[in-house]
C-alpha cells in the first residue's frame, strides 16, 4: 500500500541510498509542480520525504514545503543552516565529514560508503553509534562483494555488536540499521520502491524511486496531470518476489534500483545482497542472544532462528 | 491410444543450445524469429569457446545428461560446422572424462529440405545412436504451404520436405513432427493430423502460436476440428498406433497453489550461445526471437555466465508471474506459456508477466479433448477392453519446454 512520496527537489538533490547522483547541472522542481505534488500527497493521504539539494531554497519554496507535515532528507554539505538544523536524516558522503560533523547529536544519520572504506575504518563508527539516534550505513557498491569480502563482513558486523552490547548493557539504546533492525522486525521492512512508496522528479512526473529517475527519465510510472500508472505493480509487492518472500532477513534493504540493475527484474535480488544481509541478520541475531544474557530485552521478540544458509535461493527446491 | 514417446533424458538432461546460423531457405508466416539474416553464422572460434567454457565449468551444469541442440534459422545449412563441433565435444567429452560422455544427444529440428544431402547424410551415419532429429511438416500440402514458403519465391515448401520423408521414418522410425496452428490453419487441423498419420508419422505434436495472433470466433473453430478429429482418431482406431498431443488424459483440471506451483518452461535450465558468442536463457532470448524487446543476454563465452542474472529464471514459480484469474482457473492444467513470448509480449522488461493471448484457445482444446476421453473410455468400456487399455498406459510427464 502506497504510504509515502519522495519529492526530489533538484537534479542535484542528494542521494540517502545506493544510487550515485552525478547531476551537476541545477534544475529546481517549478513551485507550481512541487505545491501540485504536495497537493496529490495529502489527498492519497501519503507522508512526504523532500530530497533536498545542496544549495539554500527560496522563501516560496520553503513557504510550500511547510504547508505540509513531512520529513527533510538533506547532504552534509548543505549551505543552508537553518535546514540543516531542521532536518530528519542528514546524509553523509564521506567518512571524514561525519567524524568531524557537529550536527550528529540525535540526528539520523545515512553514512554511504564503500566496502573498502568501511572495512578499513568501522572501529571509528563506535563514537558515531553512540552519538546519533539512528545510524543507517549504505554500502554502495554492495553488489561487487566477492568471497574474501562475505568473510570480511561478517568479522566488522561481529565488532560492532560487541559494542553495541555494551551500549545496551549500560542503558543506552543504539540504533544501527545493519544489526538492530533485525531484532526489532517481525516482519519484512525493505525499500518499498514502486509498492510503499515512489518518487516525484523535478519534471513532474513519478519513478519508482530517485535512482530510477536519474538512470533513465523515460521509465515514468506516470504525472501529476494522468495519476500514477504502475505496470505490472504487483511485482514490487513481496508477494510477488519468489526469494524474498521465503527469506526472513526482515532488514534486509531489497532495493528495487539493484535488484532490476543485477537481476534485470526488480522483484529479485543478487547472490551479493542476499549474502549480506544474512550475514547481519545472523550477526543480530547473536547480538540479541548476547544482550538477554544481561537481562530481559525485547520479551515481545520471539528468538531469530538458526539457520544453515546464506541465500534463500541455495535453499529453493524446499518451497518450490 | 498410443502415448507420445518422452523425449530422451527430458527431465535429467541440460538442454544446450548451438544457434549456428539465422538464415533459412523458408520463410515461414508464422515464424517466431523475427530477425533471420544470412550474415550471422557461427564461427568455429565462438563454438569451441563456447564448448571449452560449458565443459570446463561441469559444476555448474550438474544434470546427468546433455542435449546438444542445433537450430536456426536452418541448422542443416551449417552441417561442416556442426560436424566439427560434434566430433569436438565427443573427444573432449572423453578426454575430460566429463560425466555427459556416452549421456548425450545431438539434436535438431529441421525443415527438412535438404535432409538427403550427402553431408546430412554422413553425418546422421556418422552418430546415428545420439541422434533425434524432428522434421517439420505441417499436414497436406494446403495447409503446409500456407505458412511454409520458400524466403524471396514465396513458392510452397511441401514437395521439397514429403520426399525426404519415408528416408527420414527409415532411419527414425519413431520420429515426430511439430505442427504449428496459427488462426489461417485451424480449418485444416483434422486432414492435416490425417495426412501425417498417412504418411506413416505416428508421433503428431501440436501446438498453437503463443503469440497474439487469435480473431474472434478461432476458438469455435478450433473446437469444431478438434472434435472432427477426435471422432474419426476414436472411430477410425488410430489411437491404438498414433499418437496426436492435442488429447492429453491430465488436460484441462485446476491447479493446487501450493503443490502444483512450478514453472512448465525450462528457460534458464536451458543454455543458448549465438554466432556472436552471448550466452541467453533460452533461444527465444535472443534477439532475432524477440519482436518488441531487447535481446536478455546471461553473459558471453569470454566473460562466463552471470549467474544473478539467471536469478529470476530459476525462481520462476506459476503464481509469480500468473494473474488471478489463470490462479483461479478451473481448467488450468496443460495451458503453457512460453518465458520468451511472455517477456516479448509484457507490459515492461520483465519475464514474470505471463501472456494469456492463449487462454480462448485451451479451453476450446480442453472441451474437446474431455469429449475425446469420454469417447474413447465409452468406446473401451463398451468392447470390454478398458482394464487393459489402462494397464498398458503409459504415465507421460508434460514435457518441459
Amino acid at each position: 500500500m502506497l504510504q509515502y512520496l519522495i519529492i526530489l527537489l533538484d537534479d542535484m538533490s542528494t542521494s540517502y541510498c545506493h544510487y550515485e547522483n552525478s547531476r551537476t547541472e541545477k534544475n529546481l522542481i517549478p513551485l507550481d509542480v512541487l505545491k501540485v505534488g504536495i497537493r496529490f500527497g495529502m489527498m492519497e493521504n501519503l507522508m512526504i520525504q523532500f530530497v533536498y539539494p545542496n544549495y539554500e531554497l527560496t522563501k516560496e519554496f520553503k513557504e510550500a514545503i511547510e504547508s505540509i507535515d513531512h520529513s527533510k532528507i538533506i547532504s552534509s554539505l548543505c549551505e543552508d543552516d537553518e535546514i540543516t538544523n531542521e532536518a530528519d536524516v542528514i546524509v553523509y558522503h564521506d567518512w571524514t565529514g561525519m567524524l568531524y560533523g557537529t550536527t550528529l547529536e540525535d540526528k539520523c544519520v545515512v553514512l554511504r560508503t564503500s566496502k573498502a572504506d568501511l572495512f578499513e575504518r568501522y572501529m571509528l563508527l563506535k563514537d558515531v553509534i553512540s552519538k546519533v539516534s539512528r545510524l543507517n550505513i549504505v554500502i554502495k557498491d554492495v553488489e561487487k562483494f566477492r568471497d574474501e569480502d562475505f568473510d570480511r563482513y561478517k568479522q566488522v558486523l561481529n565488532a560492532l555488536s560487541e559494542h553495541i552490547e555494551k551500549l545496551y548493557v549500560n542503558g543506552k539504546s543504539p540504533q544501527l540499521n545493519l544489526l538492530t533492525d533485525r531484532m526489532m522486525l517481525k516482519s519484512m521492512n525493505n525499500c518499498g520502491a514502486g509498492d510503499s512508496n515512489i518518487t516525484l522528479a523535478p519534471n513532474g512526473k513519478f519513478y519508482v524511486c530517485p535512482a530510477f529517475y536519474l538512470e533513465n527519465e523515460k521509465e515514468s510510472i506516470g504525472d501529476l496531470e494522468n495519476g500514477l500508472n504502475i505496470k505490472n505493480k504487483q511485482l514490487y509487492r513481496l508477494d510477488h518476489a519468489p526469494i524474498c518472500s521465503h527469506c526472513d532477513a526482515f532488514q534486509c534493504k531489497r532495493c528495487i534500483w539493484l535488484n532490476r540493475k543485477t537481476t534485470l527484474e526488480v522483484n529479485t535480488p543478487s547472490h551479493e545482497q542476499c549474502v549480506v544481509s544474512h550475514l547481519e541478520r545472523n550477526a543480530s541475531r547473536e547480538l540479541l542472544s548476547n544482550i538477554r544474557k544481561h537481562g530481559t530485552f525485547l520479551p515481545e521478540q520471539d528468538e531469530i532462528k538458526d539457520i544453515d544458509y546464506l541465500d534463500p535461493f541455495d535453499k529453493r527446491n524446499e518451497w518450490q | 491410444m498410443m502415448k507420445s514417446i518422452k523425449r530422451w533424458q527430458s527431465d535429467l538432461a541440460k538442454n544446450i543450445t548451438f544457434i549456428v546460423t539465422k538464415d533459412c531457405q523458408l520463410a515461414c508466416k508464422y515464424c517466431y524469429l523475427v530477425g533471420k539474416n544470412e550474415k550471422e553464422r557461427m564461427s568455429w572460434d565462438v563454438a569451441k569457446k563456447a564448448i571449452d567454457y560449458i565443459l570446463d565449468h561441469k559444476d555448474d551444469m550438474q544434470e546427468n545428461s546433455v542435449i546438444w541442440d542445433f537450430i536456426g534459422g536452418e541448422p542443416f545449412l551449417e552441417i561442416e560446422l556442426i560436424d566439427k563441433i560434434c566430433d569436438y565435444l565427443k573427444t573432449e567429452m572423453y578426454r575430460r572424462n566429463h560425466h555427459w560422455f556416452n549421456s548425450y544427444r545431438f539434436s535438431f529440428s529441421t525443415n527438412g529440405i535438404n535432409y538427403d544431402s550427402e553431408k546430412v547424410q554422413e553425418f546422421i551415419k556418422k552418430n546415428r545412436d545420439h541422434l533425434s532429429i524432428g522434421i517439420t511438416i505441417d499436414g497436406t500440402e494446403v495447409k503446409h504451404d500456407l505458412n511454409r514458403i520458400y524466403k524471396g519465391t514465396g513458392k510452397g515448401s511441401y514437395k521439397s520436405v514429403v520426399r525426404n520423408i519415408p528416408l527420414w521414418l527409415e532411419q527414425f522410425p519413431y520420429g515426430g513432427t511439430k505442427v504449428t496452428i496459427s488462426s489461417p490453419d485451424i480449418p485444416y487441423i483434422k486432414e492435416s493430423v490425417l495426412h501425417l498419420y498417412s504418411l506413416g508419422i505416428k508421433e503428431v505434436n501440436i501446438n498453437v502460436v503463443f503469440e497474439d495472433v487469435w480473431q474472434e470466433g478461432d476458438d469455435k473453430l478450433f473446437e469444431e476440428q478438434l472434435m472432427l478429429l477426435a471422432d474419426t482418431i476414436i472411430d477410425g482406431d488410430y489411437y491404438k498406433d498414433y499418437a496426436c498431443s492435442f488429447f492429453t488424459e491430465n488436460l484441462g483440471k485446476p491447479l493446487d497453489p501450493v503443490f502444483e506451483n512450478t514453472n512448465w518452461c525450462g528457460a534458464g535450465r536451458m543454455l543458448a550461445v549465438d554466432a556472436n558468442g552471448i550466452f541467453y536463457p533460452c533461444t527465444r532470448f535472443a534477439q532475432y526471437s524477440l519482436r518488441e524487446k531487447k535481446a536478455w543476454a546471461i553473459g558471453n563465452i569470454n566473460d562466463g555466465i552471470d549467474k544473478n542474472k539467471l536469478r529470476p529464471f530459476l525462481v520462476l514459480d506459476r503464481l509469480s508471474q500468473s494473474k488471478q484469474e489463470c490462479i483461479d482457473c478451473e481448467v488450468a492444467s496443460g495451458c503453457a506459456w512460453c518465458q520468451g513470448e511472455n517477456y516479448d509480449a509484457a507490459e515492461t522488461n520483465t519475464i514474470y508477466q505471463r501472456s494469456t493471448a492463449i487462454c480462448k484457445m485451451h479451453k476450446a482444446r480442453v472441451r474437446a479433448n474431455n469429449y475425446y476421453w469420454n469417447k474413447l473410455y465409452r468406446k473401451l468400456e463398451l468392447e470390454g477392453q478398458r482394464e487393459e487399455y489402462e494397464k498398458n498406459k503409459r504415465k507421460v510427464k508434460p514435457e518441459i519446454c
